[in-house]
């Protein structure tokens, strides 16, 4: 996709000047927090009192102090938090992509007996507040003997209804007779889905990808209840840890929130790359 | 044939061997959970302590800390299903009254604790007993004290000392106002630290033991009433900034010097330290200010109980170092010099070992445990039933609200509360 | 050693079962099997469960009794009400703002006029993944009650008095909904952006050529064509503002002054959690179900969403 201003111009280049300048000002409103919370990191918990909420770089007190001592913070368990992240990120994803995708292709593109029931149920599944299956959902947990376990935390989120709900929607504005196309071919209905439709549902997985990364990257309540050893916690339930009732550990807190943001922006930034190659791809063979 | 018996033989006599020493030298593991990350620091010198000089089987403490609330939760869940729960762990103590419900899974503690009761803060086990069991012991007495700021006090030529009943702390801030333009001190609109350390040392209470509600007793209503009348009357008193006592609003607007005194219990300190650096040398411990009309010197307020899970496979053992942690003079000194908090054994107070120099001393001078031993002889109880969990719910989301903000009438404050409260155990 | 009928019978059974998989009338059931396996096996006896818990009260691994409609008659309390209301106000607000505003900037990240466009959606991203606890404390000083808070400062320059922002509901929702913003304004870019590439491009510059204006372009084309991502992003709004939590804890770490800010699911885990009433917690859960459920059914009939299905 090429990105040129084809009509060119003097009055698209003022709207692309005036929009341009809006989107930098967004852009740096919504970054104030973060900003802060990295110049936060640089400094000793006790300025981010004393300062309260400040945007001033601070030469004589910050240094990067803190982000060596969160490395060896109880024994550098942050890289122990960060894997765990990592690999159920990965798995929660992958699978959920995977199951996702094809269930909301069947329910889009197929008129079949108790679609309207699967469907029901799907926007249930994703309307059940989660906190009260804990309890029983634990249960089973054991029954399975899955507790402290990766696959545990993941369980639950194999079918993500909302996925299932975003690819349905994104199947239905497909146009159907691809199918057909693909069945005149002598292609079977899964060969369709596999080489015509995935490669144009690129975008929404692109979408999917990302926000299926998110939740799990984000996710506390779950995992917490899943895993019993401190090595396999997640950067959340670490990073949870840091802040009580009686006093937060700001020292740890500000670094360890910045340490988590920035790797996964950078995997965004990549993934945005080649969902970008993917989609031109998708086009022509599409 | 011969062969396969020389065989059975050996097994049988290795498996006789093996567990005798296995009983001998093979620690045992325990799990302890924590929602404080300090706490893990104190119970691994505790461990260190405990395993050098035991002569039973030593222990290998796997240690997990949790976020606050979501500890509960998965102790909770743990419990509730039956699977997954600690040998000994930490409960706070607005949610201690949720684990002593229906089938208590605690194991009482009565066998370590009785024994020594005379040397200890009874009133600290009370908040974690039930029908004559103890079922948690507490890192600290949590004794309410009040911290002055003494360069401001000295601007309006008060002496903190001179400081002795609550008519003397209102008069003070009228003088602070006068002189400095400033709050003597600041009430917490969203939380209970401000209500009930005065309430319960007036004599009040939220709850009695078979959970009737005393919310609009007039013991409260006169102290809602003298703290109404502080902050709307004389205008020397404010909201604390951000709500409460924790919160980095009012942690950096204290520490700037923004009122005179805050009345907290003891383990705040550690706050000043941590949060408030600026004011070393200025802050000053001194004794809660008294109520004319009767009460007590203190309230004990706050607190963590450790307890014992009764699905542990190693309940002695769990007991055993419970005990020594948080029952032995050592533990006491250690909870003090690791955690900053006024000891639960008596025995300690007094002696060198707990008047020896450290960072608190050096911060807020060394006559902070006089004050502490002053209070030891009148240490009122809290009654924390397990309706306790919903007053704190009204005290912290409508009375502290209500008084602090919509400057509400206080007897209509305490009824309303009272009548909330009622609709909620019905 | 195989035989080779061996072979040739393991063939016909695959093929067989390949016939079978792909008969017309299976199909459609292998795409949605991996849901229903899901559902049998992992959610329905959670969800009986708390169907049942809610008629009970639990007071402890094995004890529970069956107490009727009683968790439900005491469950329409004041505080109910209360946070019911904040509730719904906060999902009214939040269908308003976070649908709008984010389709507006996936129009302009989707224009050919903006300069790097995948750059600002990448930033506009980040919050979503920032630590919540953090980005709270940042709100929270912003928003404090002392003069000299950012927000109050703000107000000063305009003339106006400083305020207890979090203390009031009618500032404090706005807070909330502020935060809600900051957080979910990139998420909710990604859901429309990728629904306007799949717009045809031939269908813009059709109505390019017919001379259509900018506005008309939306309306007749973009509009039409994002239809069923628009229909998934308010239902995820409505969703998303009946089940909100984590704000609110940020905001005011559970100590609802007032019972400002205190939304439905904080009143539930309240229950749940701090009293240790799970029965009493499944019982709102599922009133906050039949609640969404409802306002979704509502919000999707209006869409004609049911219209579209068959």
């Amino acid at each position: 996709m090429k990105r040129t201003n084809r009509i060119g111009g003097r009055k698209n280049l003022v709207k692309t000047i005036l929009l341009t300048t809006f989107m930098i000002i967004s852009v740096i409103i919504v970054m104030l927090p973060f900003y802060f919370m990295f110049l936060s990191s640089l400094k000793p918990g006790t300025e981010i009192l004393r300062k309260g909420l400040s945007f001033t770089y601070d030469p004589g007190v910050s240094s990067f102090g803190n982000y060596n001592s969160l490395m060896t913070y109880r024994d550098g368990i942050y890289w122990h938090w960060y894997k765990s992240s990592a690999i159920i990120m990965l798995l929660q994803t992958v699978l959920g992509l995977f199951f996702a995708s094809a269930v909301g292709y069947g329910l889009a593109m197929y008129r079949f007996k108790g679609r309207g029931v699967v469907f029901a149920l799907v926007l249930i599944l994703m309307m059940i507040p989660f906190e009260i299956l804990l309890l029983p959902l634990y249960r089973s947990l054991i029954r399975m003997k899955m507790t402290n376990t990766y696959f545990g935390v993941v369980l639950p989120y194999l079918v993500p209804p909302f996925m299932v709900f975003f690819f349905r929607q994104y199947v239905m504005g497909l146009p159907r007779e691809l199918l057909e196309a693909g069945r005149i071919d002598g292609c079977t209905d899964y060969g369709v889905f596999f080489k015509i439709m995935m490669p144009i549902m690129i975008p929404a997985f692109g979408a999917m990808a990302i926000l299926s990364a998110m939740n799990s990257w984000n996710n506390l309540l779950w995992p917490l209840i899943v895993l019993n050893s401190n090595e396999k916690f997640t950067i959340p339930i670490g990073m949870g840890t840091t802040i009580t009732p009686y006093g937060n550990a700001y020292d740890v807190l500000m670094p360890g929130a910045v340490m988590a943001v920035v790797p996964i922006v950078i995997v965004y930034l990549f993934c945005q790359k080649a969902f970008m190659t993917g989609l031109t791809a998708g086009s022509v063979k599409g | 044939m011969k062969k396969l018996l020389s065989l059975l033989l050996a097994l049988t006599m290795l498996l006789g061997v093996v567990p005798a020493l296995a009983e001998e030298q093979e620690p045992v593991s325990l799990t302890l959970w924590t929602f404080q990350e300090p706490h893990t620091q104190f119970f691994e010198k505790m461990l260190d302590l405990y395993n050098e000089q035991t002569e039973g089987p030593k222990i290998v403490l796997d240690m997990q800390v949790y976020p606050y609330e979501e500890m509960h939760n998965k102790l909770t869940i743990a419990l509730q299903s039956g699977e997954g729960a600690p040998d000994i762990t930490d409960i706070e103590i607005n949610m201690f009254a949720n684990y002593l419900k229906g089938d208590i899974q605690l194991e009482p503690l009565n066998d370590i604790v009785e024994p020594i009761a005379d040397h200890l803060v009874m009133s600290r086990f009370e908040n974690y007993a039930k029908d004559g069991n103890y079922y948690g012991i507490d890192h600290h007495i949590g004794a309410t004290v009040a911290f002055y700021n003494t360069e401001i006090l000295e601007q309006a030529g008060v002496d903190y000392k001179d400081i002795k009943t609550w008519d003397d702390f209102r008069e003070a801030g009228k003088k602070v106002l006068e002189a400095t333009g400033k709050p003597i001190t600041t009430w917490e609109s969203n939380d209970c630290w401000s209500i009930y350390p005065l309430v319960n040392q007036h004599g009040g209470d939220w709850l009695t033991e078979d959970n009737e509600v005393r919310m609009d007793e007039q013991v409260v209503i006169d102290t809602l009433q003298f703290m109404h009348d502080m902050q709307f009357v004389d205008g020397t008193v404010q909201p604390a900034p951000g709500g409460w006592h924790h919160t980095e609003e009012y942690y950096g607007w204290m520490n700037g010097g923004g009122a005179a005194a805050v009345v907290m219990p003891f383990w705040y300190a550690a706050r000043f330290l941590n949060y408030m650096p600026d004011l070393a040398g200025v802050m000053k411990v001194a004794p809660m200010p008294l109520w004319s009309d009767g009460g007590h010197k203190t309230a004990q307020m706050g607190g963590t109980g450790t307890a014992v899970v009764k699905t542990s496979e190693h309940l002695e053992l769990a007991k055993d170092f419970l005990s020594y942690a948080k029952l032995s003079f050592e533990g006491n000194i250690q909870s003090w010099r690791i955690l900053g908090n006024d000891p639960i054994l008596l025995d300690v107070y007094g002696t060198d070992e707990l008047n020896a120099p450290n960072q608190f001393f050096d911060f807020f001078g060394d006559d902070m445990f006089e004050v502490v031993e002053s209070l030891l002889d009148d240490v009122p109880n809290t009654c924390l039933t397990d309706a306790y969990p919903s007053a704190a719910d009204v005290v912290k989301s409508q009375m502290a609200y209500e008084l602090v903000i919509a400057g509400t009438d206080p007897a209509e404050i305490a009824k309303n509360c009272a009548q909330e409260l009622r609709d909620m155990i019905e | 050693m195989i035989h080779s009928s061996e072979v040739r019978g393991r063939n016909k059974r695959w093929n067989r079962a390949q016939r079978f998989l792909c008969a017309p009338k299976v199909v459609p059931y292998v795409f949605v099997a991996p849901f229903i396996l899901v559902f049998l096996l992992i959610y329905l006896y959670p969800t009986i469960s708390t169907i049942l818990m809610s008629f009970q009260r639990i007071d402890g691994p094995n004890i529970s009794e069956f107490i009727g409609l009683k968790n439900y008659r005491k469950l329409f309390s004041r505080n109910y009400f209360m946070a019911l209301s904040t509730t719904a106000n906060y999902t009214l607000w939040n269908v308003l703002i976070l649908v709008p505003v984010p389709l507006l900037f996936a129009l302009m990240i989707h224009s050919k006029l903006l300069k790097w466009p995948n750059f600002f959606k990448s930033i506009l991203f980040i919050p979503s993944l920032t630590s919540i606890i953090v980005a709270g404390i940042v709100f929270r000083l912003a928003f404090g009650s002392l003069d000299t808070s950012l927000a109050n400062k703000v107000l000063g320059m305009l003339g106006l008095p400083a305020r207890s922002w979090l203390m009031n509901s009618g500032t404090g929702n706005f807070v909330l909904i502020a935060l809600t913003l900051w957080r979910w304004l990139g998420v909710n870019i990604v859901y429309f952006y990728s629904g306007l590439q799949s717009v045809p491009q031939e269908l813009y510059e059709a109505a390019e050529i017919d001379g259509a204006t900018a506005m008309q372009r939306f309306f007749s084309v973009t509009l039409p064509s994002i239809r069923p991502v628009l229909i998934y992003v308010i239902t995820l709004c409505i969703l998303g503002g009946f089940s909100m939590f984590t704000e609110s804890v940020a905001l005011w770490q559970q100590n609802n002054p007032g019972g400002v800010g205190r939304t439905i699911v904080g009143y539930m885990y309240m229950m749940g959690f701090y009293k240790n009433d799970m029965g009493m917690a499944s019982a709102i859960g599922l009133t906050l179900l039949v609640l969404v459920l409802a306002a979704n059914v509502l919000q999707l009939t209006a869409m004609g969403f049911f219209r579209k299905e068959d």
